[in-house]
């Protein structure tokens, strides 16, 4: 696990799935945090980055968790460390 | 049991196709209201067993838990706890879950469980879960919860007697129980709910699922966002062609009450009250219901194929630099149609800051009941000829502009407010995107009458009320035969607007619109049939300039710029009762509508001012 290398979710390439590392619930307001977790955004979920903003800016961010589709923003995306899956896990 | 209607509520996550099933539960048989004291609708109806029993059904807004992130989803964990003022504690609830999105929406679920309630699941929406690949066992599933679950299609009222009949066993067979302590934390509740689901699933084919599919194009940074303005032209030009032939056939069926009214009865008092005050300044706002309903049809569509929240997605980046989000996006084209469902549509939004910003600038998108003031001004000034020989009509498109003008004043009041007097940090913006679904009709039609009837009951109300007031104000004193003045001018009503005239010349504006400004402050709409009224006293008796539409006779007597500058006006002005009046209950005072009131006339008197002098200067004086 600790070989994986380890990204922002804000910087993760569209339509490839990973799995949440570590979310950094201090940079955000704790209304926001549960909101993430009522999502099902947790250490240990997979997420799907989908689709990223429009002309007018990169944000937001909309990314597939289980069979919801959430959009979140960049600031928040920012603070959710994700790693790759390996192969084996990603095809279940 | 007690000898009372059972009341249950349907509760559960937003997108769990809760309203659907609360319509195809009622049917029309529904009333909404709000909750005292909170300006958060209460949906309420009733149904009955198969043996004839009544039971009352609640509707309650959706929410992710029973830990409320906004003012609505306080009022579902108030109801349900037996907290919220006005409304007893429902007798069982009918928690409705998603069938293609159990790992989710069990969440909840298992939260309402523990609360010891007579409870029944609903399975709903199976038919979209079959057709994303999932196939579901509801038996294991309620062995799992150890509580009925029952399999719904709400659109095709699939399972409502089910649903009914174990509601009915849920409450009879109750054991009254302590709410047991709420699970631990969020992981371990998810954790349980993803086992629940799992277990529920049978088998799950990999499916591509359409919804990204469409959202390949919804969602292009570029494509996108044409589609998003090209969806929103449709609409304004659907507006004004659609709605045509209704409007003529309302706007004949008036001038036919009002000739009947006329060689019905012999001229005095309450004749011409009905004739000039009444039909003619109610009437004059009622033809206006088919483009209303139009525009309300789109917005509706749009809320119920989910194409909303992709708007919402579309539009973030742009509100975010003006320091919105895009959940302020919702509020805003609700806007379009009402601005007090709008600003009452705002409570979704979590950051106060960014809420009060966007209450503020609500009034700028144009409501419905501008329609009548553009409609009548543009039919009237405006050639109803195609833009260079191309499909595009010249009337939609400058009532296109008038909504673009609109918005962009909006986006820069936004801006100036976020960095002077609600000055705040960036505010997040998180929200579900649901799957795209086809509209039900029944929904769509339920929803659509419910709009008709609000806006029939205040043509009926309010604008009848200020419209006889008008009348009475501009019929006395009456004129003597030899006076220079028109018997408006000569009137008490007339006298007032002189005075304003003064004020309101220098932007071109004339004694008729002084006239018309004042009532129309009840409601922008009063505006027209402040203008029929005045214009169908001076009418008089004299049967043939009684006929003449309204439109023709201000083409008679306004200029260009005037009637440039009158739309122009109309696009910031203030001028509804209703807005000031929500705006201060759900700020909590008169600071802020007394704020937005005052920018508000500033920049409609800016904005009819710039328009009437360049339109001078072109000639068009």
């Amino acid at each position: 696990m600790t070989a994986l290398p380890i990204t922002l979710l804000d910087k993760s390439p569209l339509g490839v799935a990973v799995r949440i590392a570590r979310i950094d619930w201090d940079a955000m307001s704790d209304d926001e945090g549960r909101r993430l977790r009522e999502f099902g955004l947790m250490e240990g979920c997979e997420v799907t980055p989908r689709h990223r903003g429009s002309i007018f800016s990169r944000d937001p961010l909309a990314l597939t968790i289980g069979r919801m589709q959430v959009i979140i923003r960049s600031r928040q995306a920012a603070a959710i460390e994700v790693e790759a899956i390996p192969r084996e896990a990603g095809a279940a | 049991m007690t000898n009372a209607i059972p009341s249950i509520a349907l509760v559960g996550n937003p997108n769990a196709g809760k309203s659907s099933l609360f319509n195809a539960l009622t049917g029309a048989r529904q009333k909404i209201a709000n909750y005292p004291g909170v300006t958060v609708e209460r949906k309420a109806g009733h149904t009955s067993l198969a043996d004839g029993r009544p039971i009352a059904l609640i509707d309650l807004p959706g929410t992710y838990s029973l830990t409320p992130a906004s003012l609505d989803e306080a009022v579902t964990r108030d109801v349900i706890l037996g907290k919220q003022e006005g409304e007893a504690r429902p007798d069982a609830l009918i928690v409705v879950l998603d069938a293609a999105n159990l790992d989710n929406h069990l969440c909840f679920a298992l939260e309402l469980l523990a609360l010891g309630l007579p409870t029944v699941v609903a399975l709903n929406m199976l038919d979209l879960a079959e057709r994303d690949g999932l196939t579901l066992d509801p038996e294991r599933l309620s062995r799992e919860l150890g509580v009925p679950v029952v399999p719904t299609v709400a659109v095709r009222k699939r399972g409502l007697t089910e649903l009914l009949v174990a509601v009915d066993d849920a409450i009879r067979t109750h054991q009254p129980r302590e709410a047991l302590a709420a699970p631990a934390n969020d992981a371990s509740l998810h954790q349980r709910a993803r086992a629940l689901a799992k277990a529920a699933i049978v088998t799950e084919t990999p499916v591509r699922r359409w919804t990204q599919r469409v959202d390949t194009v919804a969602l292009h940074p570029v494509g996108g966002l044409i589609l998003l303005v090209a969806l929103m032209f449709v609409m304004f030009q659907a507006v004004f062609s659609w709605a045509t032939p209704f409007a003529d056939a309302l706007e004949a069926a008036v001038g036919v009450a009002q000739t009947w009214v006329v060689e019905s009865f012999a001229s005095n008092f309450l004749r011409d009250l009905v004739v000039e005050g009444l039909l003619a300044g109610v009437g004059a706002v009622v033809v206006f219901l088919p483009q209303i309903l139009i525009l309300f049809l789109f917005i509706l569509l749009l809320e119920a194929s989910g194409y909303m929240a992709r708007a919402a997605f579309l539009m973030d980046g742009l509100m975010g630099k003006v320091g919105l989000s895009g959940r302020g996006f919702i509020p805003l084209l609700s806007s379009f149609a009402c601005a007090v469902p709008g600003i009452m549509a705002t409570r979704a939004i979590p950051d106060e800051k960014d809420r009060l910003t966007t209450i503020l600038i609500a009034p700028l998108m144009t409501c419905s009941a501008r329609m009548p003031v553009y409609t009548l001004i543009i039919s009237a000034f405006i050639p109803a000829r195609s833009v260079g020989g191309s499909p595009i009509g010249l009337q939609g498109l400058v009532l296109f502009c008038l909504f673009l003008s609109g918005i962009v004043g909006a986006l820069l009041v936004a801006l100036l407010l976020r960095r002077s007097v609600t000055k705040g940090n960036a505010t997040g913006f998180m929200m579900e995107m649901p799957r795209y679904q086809w509209p039900r009709a029944t929904d769509i039609v339920i929803a659509l009458w419910q709009r008709a009837w609000i806006f029939l009951r205040r043509a009926g109300t309010i604008i009848a009320a200020t419209t006889v007031i008008l009348w009475l104000l501009l019929s006395f004193p009456k004129a003597p035969a030899d006076s220079p003045l028109s018997q408006v001018e000569y009137s008490v009503g007339g006298r007032i607007a002189s005075g304003l005239e003064l004020l309101v010349k220098p932007i071109g504006f004339n004694h008729d619109i002084a006239v018309a400004l004042i009532p129309a402050m009840a409601a922008r709409e009063v505006a027209v049939s402040a203008m029929a009224t005045a214009n169908a006293i001076d009418a008089g008796d004299d049967e043939e300039k009684m006929s003449q539409q309204l439109g023709s006779t201000l083409q008679g007597k306004w200029s260009l710029a005037t009637a440039l500058a009158f739309l122009a006006w109309f696009v910031f002005a203030p001028q509804c009762i209703s807005t000031i009046a929500i705006t201060r209950r759900e700020t909590n005072g008169w600071k802020w509508p007394m704020f937005m009131v005052g920018y508000l006339f500033l920049l409609a008197y800016a904005a009819a001012g710039i328009t009437y002098w360049t339109a001078v200067a072109f000639g068009l004086g």
